[in-house]
């Protein structure tokens, strides 16, 4: 370059034309921002309102751009999946990806169209985001939520269920459950926020086996799932699934289908090999130390099964012929069958346990002796004392209780197939109910005469949706907002039931306390009555002595967090003191379990125990 | 209930019927709190132990409500009307109604220890109700007007127990 020589042309006084521009407006751009394109993306938005905290968007951040902020003041509700924090985003990290307002399963992040800041704090560029954005300016939104961009999948994959026609032939099961194409559909739409993990009272981390499905890895799973449930089969079919409701991909779309999802698993996988799983890490030595447990339900089930685990010699003494309590006795086989039931029990047992069954407790053995033999007693006998209305009318003969009802049809007894029959009760025991007598009174007289009658309106139901869903498809009358009155009888014989209107079921406060309108009644003809609308705990079978030595609360026996009584060698778990609820019981039955084992680690070995 | 309880009330209706001064209901009033405490408070024992937390409150709250009405009685603006007569309901019957229930037998069930003190608060509140609307303006309105109000509060609270108990499942 060094060899060009520039070539200066024209007059000397050149130079002084550039005076000429001083009167010219400047050429220069204004410093005011102009507006960013409707789709930019800037600072990010953040609707608190919609947010539910559940650091999606921290997880899919590759820059780790997002850090999750706890907000003490937030509301929290695990039930409900909603965590008391906010995203907070650091800008030295953020490249304005969006991938965060993509995946966020309530759409309350987006990116702004505001993109400068200008400062010299560090500290400035590290931000909570809140709807009004960096600077509070409230510029309005850019990259946000689309159809397109969205990256959850908002449909549930199908679950067949047979037609009611189908349904009502039998007991046989109404859910054929996912094949392995579904299957893995459907674990491909968690985002593995863990919403599910603390809504459980087991604390199952579903994500952790819904990954491993997806991974194609059934074993895995199986192996996740064993972590906190020993009674997976029947989970994976009746669960309650508060998962589900907790689910963040439900904000927006159908929750991931998380119950099914462990069916499969457990379906999937053949029973010798879960049997292995299940039982890996069992301690090879005995303990030397005994425990009794009295009652074969879910709670002294899984309390036996990780007893047994840590060494204890574990006896369960069931009073029925058939280890499961209401598992067997009260669910109807087309909603969990007896063979599923049958393979949880049975890896119980392969862990050590024995079942002692048809042994009830003050007939074929005492309360004493149980306790002479052990070194920690847990009560777990559920609620099998049924609660009547007690209208007038309730005494007659042809008034039955769900709970009878239910386990005649599992024994294979002969209750008296009723012709037009009432179910009193809105919960899923008088669903439960409703539809085991509706395929009887199918197959004994070609049709179903069968009406619930619900204190609660439609909206609020304490059954689940599919079950009053499914019911009215068979042909059961759901009646809404009634109470019973009385039971009209006409020659010893039942005629009708009457109910009154409910006008409100709760006060002020939210405590249950229905009122009606007694004017307003409808009468329900029916030769039988069903009442199912609640349960208690029968403990005479403890005797006079352990009774009053016992304390008590508001008629209950009294436990710790852990299920411990009062007494120091027994321990309580299950729906005698926490309410029905099968995944509840298996969750105190850990409990209890955890804090018996705690106990005895600290106890001297009897003699005559193999240590 | 037992026969000799059975029989207290029913000379208590009795009595009641003949009453004409507001001194006199306040004293049958009392008498009606008075004999559910001693029948509540003689069931303790009786009833296992699970049960007897929920005798001894209802036992409590009857002495409440004597207290209550001991008080009530021995204000000065209310002594000055005990000798007011006042004109008995026409279907006087609500203190009464109570002696109409079932057999509670010697080990009644938690149900039906609700159901008959929940019969016992409503027919002291339709009581006092009734009495509300037949008393002159004025204090002794006011007073059963209040005893009305306080009996339907318990068995409001009652009811909502009642109802836990018999649609929680038990717990």
């Amino acid at each position: 370059m060094s060899d060009v020589t520039p070539k200066y042309k024209g007059s000397v006084l050149r130079p002084l034309k550039a005076l000429a521009n001083l009167w010219r407006e400047p050429a220069t751009l204004p410093m005011e921002p102009r507006p960013a394109a409707p789709n930019y993306r800037g600072f990010h938005l953040n609707d608190w309102k919609l947010c539910i905290g559940c650091g999606t968007c921290q997880e899919i951040c590759d820059n780790a751009a997002i850090r999750m902020v706890q907000i003490p003041d937030l509301p929290t509700d695990a039930k409900a999946g909603v965590k008391p924090r906010r995203p907070a985003i650091d800008y030295g990290r953020c490249c304005w990806c969006a991938l965060c307002v993509d995946i966020c399963p309530t759409g309350s992040l987006s990116l702004s169209r505001e993109y400068i800041h200008v400062s010299s704090d560090i500290d400035s560029y590290f931000i909570l985001p809140d709807e009004k954005g960096i600077h509070g300016l409230g510029f309005e939104k850019g990259w946000s939520k689309s159809e397109t961009s969205d990256l959850l999948d908002h449909q549930r994959q199908e679950m067949e269920c047979l037609p009611a026609e189908e349904a009502l032939s039998g007991f046989g099961e109404l859910v054929p459950g996912y094949d392995t194409q579904a299957a893995v559909l459907e674990a491909s739409r968690c985002i593995q926020c863990g919403m599910c993990h603390e809504a459980c009272p087991t604390g199952m981390n579903a994500p952790e086996y819904i990954r491993a499905l997806w991974q194609g890895d059934r074993e895995k799973a199986v192996a996740e799932i064993y972590r906190t449930n020993p009674l997976a089969q029947v989970c994976g079919r009746i669960c309650t699934h508060a998962c589900e409701t907790a689910c963040s991909v439900g904000r927006r779309g159908a929750p991931v289908a998380i119950r099914w999802l462990k069916r499969h698993a457990m379906d999937s996988v053949p029973p010798d090999q879960i049997r292995e799983i299940a039982i890996a890490g069992k301690a090879e030595e005995p303990s030397g130390r005994r425990v009794s447990i009295i009652g074969a339900g879910p709670a002294g089930l899984t309390a036996a099964f990780d007893l047994a685990k840590k060494g204890h010699a574990v006896t369960i003494y069931e009073a029925r012929s058939k280890p499961g309590g209401m598992m067997r006795f009260g669910i109807p086989e087309y909603r969990l069958p007896y063979h599923n039931l049958d393979a949880d029990i049975d890896v119980i047992r392969a862990s050590g346990v024995e079942i002692l069954c048809n042994t009830a407790i003050g007939r074929d053995v005492s309360m004493a002796q149980i306790r002479g033999a052990s070194d920690a007693v847990l009560i777990s006998t559920g609620l099998w004392a049924a609660r009547s209305a007690r209208v007038p009318g309730t005494d007659h003969p042809r008034v039955l209780s769900a709970i009878r009802v239910l386990e005649a049809i599992t024994q294979g007894e002969d209750f008296g197939v009723p012709r037009r029959a009432v179910v009193v009760g809105g919960g899923n025991v008088a669903f439960d109910v409703a539809r085991s007598v509706a395929r009887l009174q199918k197959a004994r007289y070609g049709e179903v005469a069968m009406d619930v009658i619900a204190l609660e309106d439609r909206d609020h139901m304490l059954a689940d949706e599919e079950e009053v869903r499914e019911a009215a498809g068979e042909g059961i009358d759901l009646f809404n907002s009634w109470g019973p009155k009385s039971i009209q009888i006409n020659d010893g014989s039942i005629v009708a039931l009457e109910t009154v209107r409910c006008i409100s079921l709760k006060d002020a406060e939210g405590r249950f306390h229905p009122k009606y309108d007694e004017s307003t009644m409808v009468s329900h003809a029916a030769d039988t009555v069903i009442e199912a609308i609640g349960q208690s705990a029968d403990t005479s079978y403890l005797g006079k002595e352990l009774v009053e030595a016992l304390e008590w609360s508001r008629g209950r026996l009294k436990i710790d967090r852990a299920g411990r009584t009062s007494e120091p060698w027994l321990w309580a778990a299950g729906d005698m003191v926490e309410g029905p609820d099968v995944v509840h019981a298996i969750a105190a039955g850990h409990r209890a379990a955890a804090s018996i084992d705690e106990v005895l680690a600290h106890m001297a070995v009897k003699p005559g125990n193999v240590a | 209930m037992s026969k000799a309880v059975r029989e207290g009330f029913q000379q208590a209706r009795e009595h009641l019927r003949s009453l004409t001064t507001v001194g006199e209901i306040l004293e049958t009033a009392m008498a009606f709190e008075k004999a559910a405490e001693t029948f509540y408070s003689g069931l303790v024992d009786k009833v296992s132990k699970p049960m007897r937390e929920l005798v001894r409150e209802l036992a409590e709250e009857e002495t409440r409500h004597f207290q209550l009405f001991a008080d009530l009685r021995a204000r000065p603006d209310v002594e000055a009307h005990v000798k007011d007569r006042i004109a008995r309901p026409a279907a006087d019957h609500k203190f009464s109604n109570y002696v109409h229930l079932p057999e509670l037998g010697e080990n009644p069930d938690d149900q039906s220890l609700l159901q008959y003190a929940l019969a016992r608060e409503t027919a002291a509140a339709e009581e006092y109700a009734e009495l509300a609307s037949t008393a002159p303006e004025g204090p002794i309105r006011e007073l059963f007007l209040f005893l009305a109000n306080e009996e339907l509060e318990h068995k409001a609270e009652l009811e909502k127990r009642y109802y836990e108990l018999v649609h929680s499942g038990g717990v």
